[in-house]
């Protein structure tokens, strides 16, 4: 290791995904990070990035993890150009010290961070969209300028800090949600927003129907009755609007659209955002369209934050079968939590906390005896159809079969939407595919060869083993 | 090789889709930015993606290289044919293919222009956002290539932050979808705004957005434009986020003055337009605060219906155009520093045009702090050419030394190769390089844009050489 | 070609989206840039290819260009002299020279016209025929209306009331021959609105086919002729129904801009269009209703060469119970343009069925226009599509709420007889 760079020995508590790594790095500029990347590089070994470490047993575990590179050092928030709304920072700094640092200011970076700790090299990294990413977007929408550190140790810029720039390719996109398997983000640089004036939060009960209410089997729920789609006027006939879609294009401006669902017998929960100058007649007009709604000025106790479980998946879909989505997951025993406007949804498994009846199913049912599971317990032809592997939730300990069994399940259902389906932190990995089918894998692959040949960055952690 | 790849091109395409007629060929010489020309070798013009990979493959089966055109509007020769390339034109390949409003999203083919997606969906509330001023007659695939904003991209974003996915055809000819939804690397982050140079889009899904409930247009006239300024800055320091602010000087207003007849006020020092939007409430406070905040202006214009609006920005839209009407000659230039450098940035604009006697009209997006200044010139004068070209260079110059960049939105194309390298480091386009050759390792896709005489993607990374000793045997090519 | 005009595009593309064979085929040289590219190379010592020639053909003239223009380029001066270039320098194919010759013999000449009205039936009956033989004489036949009842209008139509003005009428070739009704409605509205009308007996052909053929010596005999007959007539204005005839009497300065003399005589005369005319004098003759939904199609010479738009749309919301209909891509041509759709029957062919459409989707009744060319363009367009339209001229809708009366042009288009 480069001299001046603080390094210490690995322990329990440095694993990757269960692979321990031999030494941890302490860089403090973007040098020192550089310094260690060619040493690694020299020494041809493997290098993990970490920030706050609330993420690192996501994806799958590195194929080999020599040293961890923990940016914890790198904190210093670099530039705030208040009259510009930007801000460039060290990778290190954490999103809730930024969140002081501007909010002092009378500014915010608009990205919502569902995991506490996180910092900014590790929330761009992962780029987990947050309830507003729905009117502001995500990390890669409000990141202009990077520097990153490549696997040789070259440092590399690109963008500014200029929101309006299109001066050669944005590196920034790239390595935003890479999982630290290019390069080391350094430092970067955010446009900004002025910190709303006024929040105001409209929470309602989705008025969604379960799936043991389904009248017609083999078709999704039908759209919520009594809204009339903004579309509905005029123009070739439209599938009808959900309550997502009308509140997602409202002319309110809802600033997010949020759902939680606590478990199958809890209630569906959704919750809306609007933030701004006249928050409070918008927010009654957004009411309006949400019966039985209720307006305040505190979030619930759910928003924005990462539903917990062992197994963490990430469904995406158009918004509109949001519903449909919704009750497909209906019956997992899960926490599903996400953006209806968006079209994003979480869903958190906990195994050990699964209903008792049928914990005492056993695993590796043959599909008859699943067909019967599904037909009795659910009273859903649809969802009996289908399965899920639903079965396996009960068993001793959902086994990696089981995950895997009932993860292509419900890719498969999603796929039929238009959706897909992402485990992205789950202890099970034999058979287990993480990510399902990506028409641009193999250029991913090739971009991950040229970036980093030698398989040193975070080696095995992402898509398609790259 | 060119020739044998002419002699298959019919294994592809119908005979009237290709082009060979040397005068008909011509007329594709050069885009938007009239500077740079070269007539291609060929000009294809396909109906869907199967023929654009067919075409894409024979390039590759002959190693030739192969340049995409939208409507030919750029102002960076981003379209620049190659003499020695395929010119794939895709006016052809116009089918608004799905139109899906509870999703908020229609599916369009690349030759469909920018206004086209609104005009299709105005009518049931909502339009597509990113307004570049060409919109009526470029394309998204254009804009996807150039990621192109627009006056209201202050507010709304980019072409990038309105794009879910493109089926795009890779540089080998592969028809690839790179979807913003699915994981793995953002390669559709990566590939829009990238000239062309990393492959052809076939089909782009674009988000369209809710028809705000309100829009307020103000046209605040300042005496000069230091106080126009200053207005845009209290602006932001109030916390409001106009969807446009958009400032014209003495010189640009006269020009628009002369060709569209805006009646702006007269002896304005420069004009502000500032385009509010939102819900009714908002818009209204809003506009409270910035009634107060322009306070200095010596007159302030709202619109508040559509035809007062377009009142207001005609003068705008037209000012590039009009200038032609004042000066015989003219370069758009088009860079960008932080907001707060306006000032300074401006006075640097004003003593380069003294220096060298070259008037400079500025029209600019105040907002995000693009310029657009138009160095004016008589092209009959000795030396008048060389001299604006200087200032417009030294223009860049100053934006990169105020942190800024060489462009907003006009993209880097062939004319600002050049700069690149005053903005970046050889680190810096080294790794930008290498996303290039992961794409595209022949270099085949519109080579000779953004970058200058970059390196193979064989090559190790180091000292920047002089010509490659393969270049220079005939057995590589460089892009 | 004039270098200088050429210089005043900057290659924008601005027109592009505007072009009606652009929009049709997608290609840079059928499109304004291309066509002023192609004259560029031109100017630059490119002989005229059958190729460049076939680029400048295929152009309809109508103008949208010009209005989409933000620097402010000639293009209709550019696109007359590049005409007359190509007729100069360009040997076409025998077929092609002879359907020209037909035409310029022909259209031009009121009296040659009228000869060929009782051979029409004949012909109509063989268009198939004719269609495969030729297919420029087939568009010629499918389009020709069946001309109305002959009237004679008289020299001098007297002021209805006081008399607010004197103008001289223009006639007109096509007009006059197929459509002489609107002739004589245009004649009767300007009387019940206070104008004493001037109607010159053998006025001849104004010379717009010539001149937006590039048959410039014929256009400006033509131009001559007409300036000499209402000078003689002893009027100052001359109010013109057909938009073709009245943008080419606009720019009759121009076009004899070689004569100091003519020119001068040119600007002494003005020419206005019925609708601006009326819209500028303001309405006194009451409207009687006319509850009918109406679909008004922009004609390129009166939209985009004249900039008339708001002033027809002005007339017909005037009258009491009509119920105007904008037609979707409204400043997209016909592909009528004057004797475009005989030479370039095709593109012709494909832009009247886009503009039928256009015009089906406004589920209007009547198609109102202001040039006989449109008009026999559009319907012939939706008969083909096995549906029909009734035709009506500004003027017949104005003649007939003013005087109060059913029209026929209502009768069989299921239109409410009016009590």
């Amino acid at each position: 290791m480069p001299s001046g760079v603080t390094v210490r020995q690995a322990g329990p508590e440095d694993e990757v995904a269960g692979v321990r790594p031999r030494w941890v790095a302490l860089p403090e500029t973007t040098e020192e990070v550089a310094a260690i990347m060619t040493a690694a590089a020299e020494h041809d070994l493997a290098v993990v990035p970490v920030g706050g470490g609330s993420k690192l047993h996501w994806g799958s575990p590195p194929e080999r993890c020599d040293v961890l590179l923990d940016t914890c050092c790198l904190n210093q928030v670099l530039e705030h150009a208040e009259g510009d709304l930007v801000v460039r920072a060290q990778a290190g700094v954490t999103m809730e010290a930024l969140a002081r640092t501007l909010a002092a200011r009378g500014q915010e970076l608009a990205l919502d961070v569902p995991v506490e700790g996180a910092t900014v090299g590790g929330t761009l990294a992962t780029a987990l969209p947050g309830p507003r990413s729905f009117r502001y977007g995500g990390a890669r929408d409000l990141l202009i300028g990077i520097t990153v550190v490549l696997a040789d140790g070259t440092v590399a810029h690109s963008g500014g800090k200029v929101v309006k720039n299109v001066a050669g390719y944005d590196l920034g996109k790239l390595f935003t949600g890479s999982y630290g398997t290019l390069g080391v983000i350094a430092e970067a640089t955010f446009r900004l927003h002025p910190l709303a004036s006024e929040r105001r939060w409209i929470q309602a009960h989705l008025p969604v129907r379960h799936a043991d209410e389904s009248t017609t089997p083999g078709t999704g729920p039908g759209p919520v009755q009594g809204y009339a789609s903004p579309s509905a006027r005029g123009g070739p006939p439209q599938r009808k609007a959900t309550l997502a879609t009308v509140l997602a294009t409202s002319q309110a401006e809802p600033t997010a659209v949020e759902v939680n669902r606590g478990g199958d017998d809890a209630a569906c929960e959704l919750a809306v955002l609007v933030e701004g100058s006249a928050a409070e007649s918008r927010a009654e007009a957004v009411a309006a369209l949400m019966p039985g709604a209720t307006v305040g000025a505190e979030p619930p106790s759910w928003w924005g934050a990462l539903p917990d479980g062992d197994v963490l998946m990430e469904l995406r879909f158009p918004p509109s079968r949001g519903e449909v989505v919704l009750e497909a997951v209906h019956g997992l025993g899960a926490t599903v939590r996400g953006s209806l406007a968006s079209g994003v949804l979480w869903l958190a498994l906990s195994p050990s906390e699964s209903s008792p009846e049928r914990s005492s199913e056993s695993s590796g049912r043959s599909s008859e005896s699943s067909e019967k599971l599904g037909s009795e317990k659910l009273g859903s032809e649809e969802l009996g159809r289908e399965e899920l592997g639903r079965e396996e939730l009960g068993s001793e300990g959902l086994g990696s079969q089981g995950l895997a069994g009932l993860v292509a399940g419900l890719r498969a259902r999603l796929a039929e939407v238009g959706g897909r389906v992402s485990v992205l932190a789950s202890p099970y990995a034999e058979g287990l595919d993480r990510w399902g089918e990506i028409s641009a894998l193999p250029l991913m692959r090739r971009v991950k060869e040229r970036f980093d040949p030698g398989r040193r960055m975070s080696p095995g952690r992402y898509v398609g083993g790259i | 090789m060119l020739a044998e790849l002419i002699g298959r091109l019919g294994e592809v395409l119908e005979p009237e889709a290709v082009i060979t007629d040397p005068v008909r060929l011509r007329t594709y010489e050069c885009d938007g930015l009239t500077y740079h020309r070269a007539t291609p070798g060929v000009a294809v013009l396909p109906e869907n993606a199967e023929q654009v990979a067919g075409v894409i493959r024979l390039c590759n089966e002959y190693g030739v290289p192969f340049v995409a055109r939208g409507s030919g509007t750029g102002l960076s020769g981003g379209a620049l044919p190659r003499t020695d390339g395929v010119l794939i034109v895709t006016s052809k390949m116009r089918a608004i293919v799905e139109i899906d409003l509870p999703n908020r999203r229609a599916v369009v083919e690349p030759g469909v222009t920018n206004l086209a997606i609104t005009e299709a969906v105005r009518d049931q509330g909502y339009y597509y956002a990113p307004d570049p001023s060409s919109q009526q007659v470029c394309s998204i695939g254009g804009n996807v290539a150039e990621n192109s904003g627009g006056a209201h991209c202050l507010k709304y974003g980019f072409t990038v932050n309105h794009v879910e996915a493109c089926e795009i055809v890779t540089p080998d000819g592969d028809i690839v979808t790179l979807d913003r939804a699915d994981p793995g690397y953002d390669l559709l982050g990566a590939f829009i705004g990238s000239e062309g140079t990393l492959g052809v889009t076939t089909k782009v899904t674009v988000r369209l957005s809710r028809t705000p409930e309100a829009v307020t247009t103000v046209l605040a006239a300042f005496e000069n434009i230091e106080q126009g300024g200053e207005a845009v800055s209290a602006i932001i320091a109030a916390g409001i986020l106009p969807a446009a602010i958009e400032m014209m000087d003495a010189l640009a207003i006269a020009a628009a003055e002369a060709a569209v007849a805006c009646r702006y006020p007269e002896n304005a020092g420069a004009v502000l337009i500032v385009e509010l939007d939102g819900p009714s409430a908002e818009v209204e406070r809003q506009f409270a605060l910035l009634s107060q905040i322009c306070s200095k202006a010596f007159e302030l214009r709202v619109a508040e219906d559509p035809a007062e609006r377009a009142a207001i920005w005609r003068g705008r839209k037209s000012a590039f155009a009009a200038v032609g009407r004042i000066s015989p000659a003219y370069i758009v230039q088009d860079g960008v520093v932080p907001r707060t450098s306006l000032p300074e940035v401006l006075a640097g604009i004003d003593s380069l045009s003294r220096e060298h006697g070259i008037k400079v009209a500025n029209v600019f997006h105040a907002g995000d702090g693009n310029l657009h200044p138009l160095v004016l010139f008589d092209d009959t004068e000795p030396g008048a050419g060389e001299r604006a070209e200087i200032v417009s260079g030294r223009i860049l110059d100053l934006c990169i030394e105020h942190g800024g960049s060489i462009t907003g939105e006009h993209g880097v194309g062939v004319d600002k190769a050049r700069y690149m390298p005053r903005m970046f480091t050889d680190a810096d386009l080294d790794t930008m390089q290498l996303v290039r050759c992961a794409f595209d390792p022949r270099g085949l896709s519109n080579p000779g844009k953004i970058f200058p005489t970059p390196r193979l993607c064989g090559e190790v990374p180091g000292v920047r050489k002089g010509v490659h000793p393969l270049v220079e045997s005939g057995k590589a090519e460089q892009f | 070609m004039d270098p200088e005009l050429i210089k005043d595009c900057v290659h924008c593309g601005f027109c592009l989206p505007s072009c009606p064979t652009y929009v049709l085929w997608g290609e840079e040289m059928d499109s304004p840039r291309g066509r002023i590219h192609l004259m560029s190379q031109h100017v630059e010592g490119t002989p005229i290819t059958p190729e460049m020639a076939g680029h400048f053909d295929a152009c309809l003239g109508c103008m949208a260009c010009v209005t989409a223009c933000p620097s402010g380029v000639q293009y209709d001066r550019l696109i007359e002299q590049t005409r007359a270039e190509v007729e100069r320098e360009h040997v076409r194919e025998p077929r092609e020279r002879a359907v020209r010759g037909l035409v310029f013999g022909l259209f031009p000449y009121p009296r040659r016209l009228r000869a060929l009205r009782p051979t029409l039936g004949l012909a109509r009956r063989l268009q198939p025929l004719l269609e495969r033989a030729h297919p420029s004489l087939g568009a010629m036949i499918a389009l020709a209306p069946v001309p109305g009842r002959r009237q004679r209008l008289p020299g001098r139509v007297r002021a209805v009331g006081e008399r607010r003005a004197v103008v001289g009428m223009l006639t007109g070739c096509v007009q006059n021959e197929f459509f002489p009704q609107v002739n004589a409605a245009t004649a009767r509205v300007l009387a019940m609105e206070g104008c004493e009308v001037v109607i010159p007996p053998h006025q001849g052909c104004c010379g717009a086919l010539s001149v937006h053929s590039g048959r410039d010596d014929q256009a400006r005999r033509f131009a001559k002729r007409t300036i000499r007959t209402f000078e003689r007539a002893g009027v100052d204005t001359v109010v013109v129904n057909a938009a073709g005839c009245g943008s080419s009497m606009k720019e009759y300065a121009e076009l004899l801009a070689d004569s100091p003399e003519w020119a001068g005589r040119a600007r002494a005369l003005r020419t206005v269009d019925l609708a601006e005319w009326l819209a500028e004098l303001g309405p006194v003759a009451e409207r009687h209703p006319l509850p009918v939904t109406v679909a008004y199609h922009d004609a390129c010479h009166l939209a985009h060469a004249q900039g008339i738009r708001a002033q027809p749309r002005e007339l017909l919301r005037g009258v009491p119970g009509l119920s105007l209909r904008d037609i979707p891509e409204s400043d997209l041509c016909c592909g009528s343009a004057g004797t475009y759709n005989i030479f370039e029957p095709s593109a012709a062919r494909d832009l009247g069925d886009r503009k039928a459409e256009r015009v089906r989707s406004t589920g209007a009744q009547l198609l109102v226009s202001a040039n006989p060319g449109c008009t026999m363009q559009i319907a012939a367009a939706m008969r083909r599509a096995g549906g029909e339209i009734r035709v009506a001229h500004t003027a017949e809708i104005l003649d007939a709420s003013l005087r109060g009366v059913s029209p026929s042009f209502l009768d069989a288009a299921g239109g409410k007889p009016r009590s």
